[in-house]
């Protein structure tokens, strides 16, 4: 038996580098790791630019873990990541934590379940990802903030390119992955903002039930981006829960 | 000169009030708006315009758009072939299939061998990778697109050329058995039309000797790219190309007076108005360089759209006058671009069919017996875009044009 000291956190479309937001203040309980995915600005872009799945991020990640248990996270795009590891490697985990993740298709054919990120304006994006859409921060998008340089603009259209590497069609989603949900025996948690329309809570909801161990908490007043919007909430419906589950040994 | 007529086919019954609540008349718009009957009439008198332009000694060219308002050509195979059926002289300019936007390549080798093989080699056949928009009905992956372009490309090449059976595992396409039938008439294949203007695409299309096409651009672009592909064509050995390697397609439409030329032409400016489209239309995700994205975001792409009337006809993208001036403008065209098959949209909008056929009639009678000459004897023209005249440096084109 040991403890898992390291969280491995997977950030979602559009959001700046770093352990921004509630991340930072993770800080005090785990390690926390926010690593660029490839395609997103990180070093392996140039290395990567054939890759076109989700899989093949999940790949990475896995391959890129050493022996130790850690704590794995998502949010959005990240989670649909986080989700892919999980089934393949789910002794791998302490716990998980899921932030509003896509990944999974829950409804009918014409039911959208995912806002589309790759279409909308930004101002659009804001509008349905936070519950208050004056006090947006943390994201960067093509002409997202106004005033930036030309540079910045630049990455951002590479982010959105890189995502529909992975993510076009189906979009947002891996049909091959809700057959294996129930494999993912780790403790989860799945946390959502109460006003997110980019994902809806009720999808989140019905998600966590299809995970075998899995809490569904939602944060009154934030949107798609509860890390950000509201920091506070965040940690602490998410601290206790690492927290709980950071004795490892018993799966390994 | 080659001239082709063309019509979008417009559904010209959108409401300001409607347009403007779906950002535009693209690829977003409900089809309940869309109304049989009506739509049955249009295609009726499209097709008569089509009939009589080529009775009157004009080409023709079709094209497809798709969930949209502003085009009822859903399949530019589909429209050749019923352009085909109306008409008994004029070439049928497919312009063209969006490649990466068609699930089959392979389907895509058959019904062009087949419109070939009806109609004894009536066809030129285009290839396109389909305007920005045209992502969202098809769904296909936009960062993809070029590559698609050129894999469909060579499988649909291979298809009509190989003459026995073979299989096709590439990067995008996977058939196990491939031999088309019919051949098209012409052989080894009916030419090969391309629209573009991006560096990448214009060099390819040169270096296959294919023929390049300019959509509305201003003329120093359009210039411009004609002189990356006369580069690139020499450097791949295939010497200096003639006008008929050079398309542009200009609206059109000529009366006997400037002052009624200029009522009714003023109408084309329907095709050019610009919905607001969402960012991911406008600008696809991996469509296009991060750099092209960065400046059509900040408003440096698709100038022509914001041109007025006036500058339009100045500018020489609208062919709008009587007779002798549309001649004057289309020796212009070929002076500063070399350019020798010219595109004639001669209807967009609201203009009545009796605006078009009477414009067609006048063109046919006037214009055409003078600009058919035009570049004939390309060789002996002192011309700027010469290659040995041609003192410009060859750049990158960050496009006025619309595709």
């Amino acid at each position: 038996m040991g403890s898992a000291e390291r969280m491995l956190f997977l950030h979602d479309a559009d959001v700046l580098p770093g352990p921004i937001g509630a991340l930072g203040q993770l800080d005090d309980l785990v390690d926390i790791e926010v690593p660029r995915h490839p395609g997103f600005g990180s070093p392996l872009d140039d290395a990567t630019e054939e890759w076109d799945s989700v899989a093949d991020l999940a790949q990475h990640y896995l391959h890129d873990l050493d022996g130790e248990q850690v704590h794995l996270a998502g949010a959005g795009f990240g989670g649909w990541i986080a989700l892919e590891m999980a089934v393949r490697a789910p002794r791998r985990f302490a716990s998980l934590v899921l932030v509003s993740p896509y990944g999974v298709k829950l409804f009918g054919p014409t039911d959208r379940e995912f806002a589309d990120v790759l279409l909308l304006d930004p101002s659009e994006v804001v509008e349905l990802g936070w519950a208050d859409p004056a006090a947006v921060y943390g994201l960067r998008m093509p002409g997202f903030p106004r005033g930036l340089e030309d540079a910045e603009y630049e990455q951002a259209f590479a982010d959105r390119a890189a995502l529909a590497r992975y993510a076009w069609k189906p979009f947002l989603h891996d049909p091959r992955l809700r057959r294996w949900l129930h494999v993912v025996d780790v403790p989860t948690l799945v946390v959502v903002g109460d006003r997110d329309r980019m994902v809806t809570p009720e999808h989140s909801r019905t998600l966590a039930g299809l995970l075998p161990r899995a809490d569904y908490v939602e944060i009154p007043g934030a949107g798609h981006y509860p890390y950000l919007e509201t920091p506070e909430a965040f940690v602490s419906a998410v601290a206790p829960f690492v927290a709980a589950n950071s004795m490892t040994g018993a799966g390994l | 000169m080659k001239c082709y007529h063309f019509t979008e086919m417009p559904y010209p019954y959108i409401s300001q009030e409607v347009e403007d609540e779906h950002r535009g008349l693209k690829y977003f718009m409900p089809n309940r708006y869309y109304d049989p009957v009506r739509g049955y009439e249009l295609y009726q008198r499209y097709l008569d315009e089509y009939e009589l332009a080529d009775e009157l000694g004009f080409d023709l060219m079709v094209n497809e758009h798709h969930q949209s308002a502003s085009t009822l050509h859903v399949s530019a195979t589909l429209s050749a072939a019923s352009v085909l059926a109306r008409t008994r002289k004029g070439r049928v300019l497919v312009l063209g299939t969006p490649l990466p936007h068609r699930e089959s390549p392979v389907r895509v080798a058959e019904e062009v061998a087949y419109l070939d093989a009806i109609s004894a080699g009536r066809i030129n056949c285009g290839f396109v990778r389909g305007v920005q928009g045209e992502t969202y009905p098809s769904n296909q992956n936009p960062v993809h697109n070029m590559d698609m372009f050129f894999e469909a490309h060579d499988l649909i090449k291979e298809a009509w050329t190989r003459q026995d059976l073979f299989s096709w595992e590439g990067r995008f396409y996977h058939y196990r058995y491939v031999s088309v039938w019919p051949r098209p008439y012409q052989q080894p294949h009916p030419p090969i039309w391309v629209s573009g203007t991006t560096s990448k695409l214009v060099e390819w299309t040169a270096r296959q000797g294919y023929t390049l096409c300019n959509l509305l651009g201003a003329y120093d672009d359009t210039a411009r790219s004609f002189r990356l592909y006369r580069k690139a064509a020499i450097e791949a050995g295939l010497g200096e190309p003639a006008p008929d390697k050079f398309a542009y397609l200009a609206f059109c439409h000529v009366a006997p007076t400037e002052e009624q030329a200029r009522r009714v032409g003023e109408k084309l400016m329907y095709y050019l108005k610009q919905g607001r489209q969402r960012l991911g239309a406008a600008s696809p995700p991996g469509y296009s360089s991060t750099a092209a994205a960065v400046a059509a975001l900040r408003g440096k792409l698709g100038e022509v759209r914001k041109y007025s009337f006036e500058r339009l006809i100045d500018e020489g993208i609208m062919l709008v006058g009587t007779p002798d001036t549309v001649t004057k403008q289309i020796q212009r065209l070929y002076d500063e671009t070399g350019v020798g098959n010219l595109i004639l949209m001669n209807h967009a909008g609201e203009m009545t069919s009796n605006e078009v056929r009477d414009s067609l009639c006048l063109f046919s009678r006037e214009v055409m017996p003078a600009v058919a000459p035009i570049g004939r004897d390309w060789r002996d023209d002192d011309t700027s875009w010469r290659v040995d005249n041609d003192t410009q440096p060859v750049e990158t084109v960050l496009a006025s044009a619309l595709s």
